[in-house]
């Protein structure tokens, strides 16, 4: 038996209305400078979550946003191809958000003043995070737990714990290679493109990852 | 029979319940009391006899208190209510004072002694005049868009509101800038309800046999009272149009109007604009048709709700529950229940509508997407469990006041009530 088993937790949010409101490419930037951290991980990170069954073409709510209601399609194209796993903080995602889209409004100013089909609504999450009775000790443990666990667990250890660690990273291959010894299998699960795949599928792929460890000699 | 939390595991999954018994557990024995205007009729009374035995099977008491008034106070609270929506309405002195007259006289008997307690809607607000002799904390629930009200009525209401702790709202859209934090509460339906429940076929075929609706044409189908914010001659239109290109039946569905002057002479309206065309069939509907609604719901290919304007719209979620594909108006509640082209689509006008229906009856495939998606977005969102679950998160973040983010670790006891 394993001396540091893998507790697994499960995050559960409420969405707080800040009452902040964006119309335009403007109004959104200068939301975006004074927003709270809590939103930019809300509307980057956390709020697809509740569309785990399907990928859109952007995961997040503001390339979203940009592109369905502002029709600015080349600013979410932008937006939509940071890839979040290179973010270990809200701060620098933050800056880097803001100086893509001060880069636009750069080449016109009239695009920054332009007024959405529907304004866009600034949100900020408060989460409880629990422990569930699932520990894994073993591989085994973890494929068997895997196989079953909720979404909204999967989403803490592989997303949230991110930023949480500020490590490029997650919960699982962390605990995979430090715990067992895995690296290899702690590798694959890291270079899994988190927003390209619905949560089941990301599911799927680590327990085809992990049974091909478990197979191999 | 008191329906449990167990009943759902079928619907939700385990790991869902799983997660409710781990977020109560931690909650028990916290007092609640919820305090609206009515026990019967309503959506706000519909959730409640649903949501209240919830939370007593898992081990938060939870008592129900309904208000009492006489005529004029529901006259005044109606006055609120349309005033709320937006209605030019004379809000007089004398208005107000049989409005505090009597929230006082119901305080008077409420019992506070509890550790939350839950005020919905406009009618019991102030009750809040009653914080200081409770510990309790308040919360003011929303179920109305409140976001461009009469203001002389709004500013009379703010002072109650920004009292509460925290407001709960439908809707981002729905809400205002409030001194008081705000959370998003969508609505949601029940999916063991007589209204959403699974039926045998056979009985849906009966349904449609007594409504003499033949089932050899897609059914395109709207259900909502006949009322013009509806757009029920609009639909007809939209109909007509999509006919030109493909065959189908319309099923225009709603409560009956017998009461409602207004409702007659719209009913009037929709069967002039039918015109007595045997693919048209408009049925009306007393308030207990729960069953037919579902059954005709589950016989349509295709669900409209194109209103002119809407509140939060569960009709929508109610079909998408069903696997349906919707065409909905953007407007009150309906984009947060439709993702564009991925749990329906939205539209602006007939002509939109006509476009759509054309579209989707000659695509089942991207129309069978849709209805799957949609599904899963109700069962995410918007299902009786989802409410159960905002409302645990809300009590934990109303015991750790000024916490983001409330860690339970996996050693530490549970915590102990605050008070």
């Amino acid at each position: 038996m394993e001396r540091n088993p893998f507790y697994f937790y499960t995050s559960s949010n409420l969405v707080e209305l800040t009452g902040e409101k964006a119309n335009t490419l403007e109004e959104l930037t200068t939301l975006l400078k004074r927003c709270s951290g809590s939103a930019i991980f809300f509307h980057v990170f956390q709020s697809y979550r509740e569309r785990h069954f399907t990928t859109e073409k952007y995961h997040s709510d503001f390339a979203q946003w940009i592109s369905v209601s502002l029709h600015e399609e080349s600013l979410a194209e932008r937006l939509g191809a940071l890839d979040v796993r290179d973010f270990t903080s809200i701060r620098t995602l933050r800056e880097v958000m803001i100086q893509i889209i001060d880069d636009y409004l750069k080449a016109s100013r009239q695009r920054g003043e332009r007024s959405g089909e529907t304004p866009f609504f600034f949100c900020q999450s408060m989460s409880v995070v629990m422990p569930t009775r699932y520990i894994a000790h073993t591989l085994e443990d973890f494929r068997n737990i895997i196989s079953e666990i909720g979404i909204r667990s999967l989403h803490y250890h592989l997303i949230e714990a991110r930023l949480r660690l500020g490590i490029q990273t997650n919960d699982f291959s962390y605990w995979l290679r430090t715990g067992l010894g895995k690296g290899k299998l702690a590798k694959k699960i890291e270079t899994i493109d988190i927003y390209l795949h619905a949560m089941e599928k990301i599911r799927r792929m680590i327990l085809q990852y992990v049974q091909e460890e478990m197979r191999s000699p | 029979m008191t329906i449990r939390l167990m009943d759902y595991e079928p619907i939700v999954g385990k790991q869902t319940i799983e997660e409710l018994y781990l977020l109560a557990e931690r909650l028990q024995g916290k007092r609640i009391k919820m305090v609206n205007s009515t026990s019967v009729g309503g959506g706000v009374a519909e959730i409640l006899n649903r949501l209240i035995p919830l939370l007593n099977d898992i081990g938060i008491p939870t008592q129900w208190t309904v208000i009492k008034g006489g005529e004029d106070f529901f006259e005044v609270t109606k006055t609120i209510h349309n005033a709320l929506h937006g209605v030019k309405v004379f809000f007089t002195p004398r208005m107000k004072d049989i409005f505090l007259e009597v929230s006082r006289e119901n305080l008077r008997y409420v019992d506070l002694e509890q550790d939350i307690i839950i005020i919905h809607d406009p009618q019991p607000i102030v009750c809040i005049e009653g914080k200081d002799r409770s510990h309790a904390q308040w919360v003011w629930r929303c179920h109305i868009d409140v976001s461009h009200p009469n203001e002389e009525v709004w500013d009379f209401l703010k002072g109650y509101v920004e009292k509460y702790d925290v407001a709960l709202f439908s809707s981002p859209r729905f809400s205002k800038k409030l001194a008081i934090p705000q959370f998003l509460f969508f609505p949601s339906i029940d999916p063991l309800s007589d209204k959403n429940r699974e039926l045998a076929p056979e009985f849906i075929g009966q349904v449609l046999e007594r409504y003499h609706i033949p089932q050899d044409k897609p059914l395109v189908t709207q259900i909502s009272r006949f009322d013009r914010l509806k757009d029920p001659v609009g639909v007809i239109q939209a109909f007509r149009m999509a006919r030109r290109y493909v065959d189908c039946r319309l099923v225009l569905a709603g409560g009956g109007a017998s009461d409602d002057p207004e409702g007659e002479e719209v009913l009037d309206e929709v069967r002039a604009e039918a015109g007595g065309d045997p693919d048209i069939h408009i049925v009306v509907l007393p308030p207990t048709s729960s069953l037919e609604v579902n059954a005709l719901q589950r016989a349509s290919t295709l669900i409209l709700q194109k209103s002119l304007r809407e509140g939060f719209g569960l009709t929508v979620s109610e079909a998408m529950w069903k696997k349906k594909p919707v065409i909905g108006s953007a407007v009150g509640g309906i984009p947060a229940q439709i993702i564009p082209n991925l749990t329906g689509v939205l539209v602006h006008s007939i002509e939109g509508a006509a476009y759509q229906i054309r579209y989707l009856l000659s695509h089942p495939e991207i129309a069978g997407k849709l209805g799957d998606y949609g599904h899963e977005y109700v069962k995410e969102e918007f299902l009786v469990t989802r409410t159960l679950r905002r409302y645990l998160l809300l009590f934990h973040i109303l015991q750790h006041p000024g916490e983001r983010i409330i860690y339970f670790d996996q050693d530490a006891p549970p915590l102990p009530m605050d008070r």
